[in-house]
């Protein structure tokens, strides 16, 4: 039987890893990236995501020495993201060991990027990061760095047919927050979208990742600030889960890396 | 020992040499006949699609020396999911195009009456009806993978896997020398590690 999975995020700023608020510009030091990598390697995580945050504001690429670094620590699948901008840039990130890579702001410019990355990797490389932003409105938009307003679920319609293999989806409201998800978004999103879905934003307790396993049908949820600012782990998020009936991944022995 | 990895441009070889060279195996990533020819197995990995596959092998002019080195000198092989997909008679990624054949059978799109996700995507367990230990011991644990197409082969007996997706899949098939995987050993953590070495332990 298929597990969920249950996958921590780290965000980069350029030179450690940070946490925002909200997507908000002064997210918090909570360390390095090597190291972070090298603890969820030795807790046997599902998968990771590391994403270079800032990367297309900044218009800068992601950090590759730093990258093969990170991906040399783990023996699970990781996933690289952070100012993609042409097949090139994806070459770049699977020639090191990246299994998946993130796209974000190149397919709102440009979403048949999506099929010509795809056509040439396979579209089980291809991640979409969708950032859901619901506004004063009360409706729900993509979040974006260019100040365009557009619609979650018009372009969530337009892009579905494309080809691609997995979203990861965060609601930019709950980020950091740790208040729980949305779930109502997430209803919203999985009766659109096909292809795994990776829950993002709002953890702060198991108890969230009860109500979101028990109120909705994905297989994947990713958190951070419950890694970086509390006492529980992965394998907690699992017991949790386990709870709901769904299936989880649990390892009876973690390796304790001596270095 | 040697294990030669197949380098064809498709995808992540530098995965299977960290895990291989954590194993203790000296592996290198080459498309050289020669070294392909000296080494004692060979590795096929690659993700990508089918046609994407057979045309990389092709223009690296690896088609018949991979057939003669696996077919005809019997030297031990495994491939690794495009690795295990290449080995069939057809495959249908984007289209319908010839494999290399070595195991009878086609390569089609993941059906889910159910209506469940496709990609199959995350971690699975492997189930076995085979009756040898390296099987056994190595089945019902979690192993990942990530694929949309699956191999649907002719005869069952050269199953040694399978997985349960909305029905039991081919997950991984042995022909004498030639072992291939769905999933992904060298993304498996520990487990995945294990099968590996098993395998290639009957060789060393």
């Amino acid at each position: 039987m298929l597990k969920c999975r249950v996958i921590p995020i780290l965000t980069f700023n350029g030179f450690a890893l940070v946490k925002s608020k909200e997507f908000g510009s002064n997210a918090r030091m909570v360390g390095n990236a090597i190291q972070a990598a090298k603890v969820y390697n030795s807790r046997n995580v599902d998968e990771l995501v590391f994403l270079d945050i800032y990367a297309s504001d900044k218009k800068r690429k992601i950090n590759l020495q730093l990258a093969r670094l990170i991906i040399n620590e783990c023996f699970m699948p990781v996933a690289l993201g952070g100012g993609i901008k042409s097949l090139k840039d994806i070459e770049d990130l699977l020639a090191i060991g990246a299994d998946k890579v993130v796209l974000k702001s190149k397919i709102i410019e440009d979403p048949e990027f999506i099929n010509e990355a795809s056509v040439v990797y396979g579209n089980q490389c291809i991640t979409l990061a969708i950032d859901a932003i619901k506004k004063e409105d009360g409706l729900y938009y993509l979040y974006n760095s260019i100040n365009k307003e557009i619609p979650l679920f018009e372009f969530l319609e337009e892009i579905k047919e494309y080809n691609f293999g997995e979203i990861i989806l965060t609601s930019v409201n709950n980020d950091g927050m740790m208040n729980g998800f949305d779930i109502e978004l997430v209803k919203k999103v999985e009766k659109i979208i096909k292809v795994p879905i990776v829950v993002a934003g709002g953890a702060g307790e198991p108890s969230h990742f009860k109500q979101l396993f028990f109120n909705t049908n994905i297989e994947a949820v990713a958190a951070s600030s419950i890694f970086h600012f509390t006492r529980y782990t992965p394998r907690d998020i699992k017991l949790a889960i386990q709870d709901t009936g769904k299936p989880v991944r649990i390892l009876d022995q973690n390796h304790i890396p001596f270095n | 020992m040697t294990i030669a990895i197949v380098k064809y441009g498709m995808g992540n070889v530098a995965s299977v040499q960290k895990v291989l060279k954590k194993l203790g195996y000296s592996s290198i990533i080459t498309d050289s006949h020669s070294e392909i020819k000296q080494s004692d197995l060979i590795l096929l990995p690659g993700v990508g699609s089918f046609k994407q596959g057979m045309e990389n092998l092709n223009n690296y002019g690896l088609l018949d020396l991979l057939t003669k080195e696996v077919l005809i000198n019997k030297k031990p092989f495994i491939g690794i999911c495009l690795g295990m997909q290449l080995l069939a008679t057809y495959g249908n990624e984007p289209e319908k195009v010839a494999g290399l054949g070595w195991i009878d059978g086609e390569v089609v799109k993941i059906e889910s009456p159910k209506g469940l996700r496709i990609p199959h995507l995350g971690w699975n367990t492997l189930n076995t009806s085979s009756s040898k230990e390296l099987y056994i011991s190595s089945s019902q644990k979690d192993y990942y993978f990530i694929h949309s197409y699956h191999f649907k082969v002719d005869n069952p007996d050269v199953v040694t896997f399978t997985v349960n997706y909305d029905g039991e899949i081919a997950a991984a098939l042995q022909k004498d020398n030639i072992y291939a995987m769905q999933f992904h050993p060298e993304k498996s953590q520990q487990v995945g590690m294990d099968l590996l070495k098993k395998i290639i332990d009957q060789y060393a």
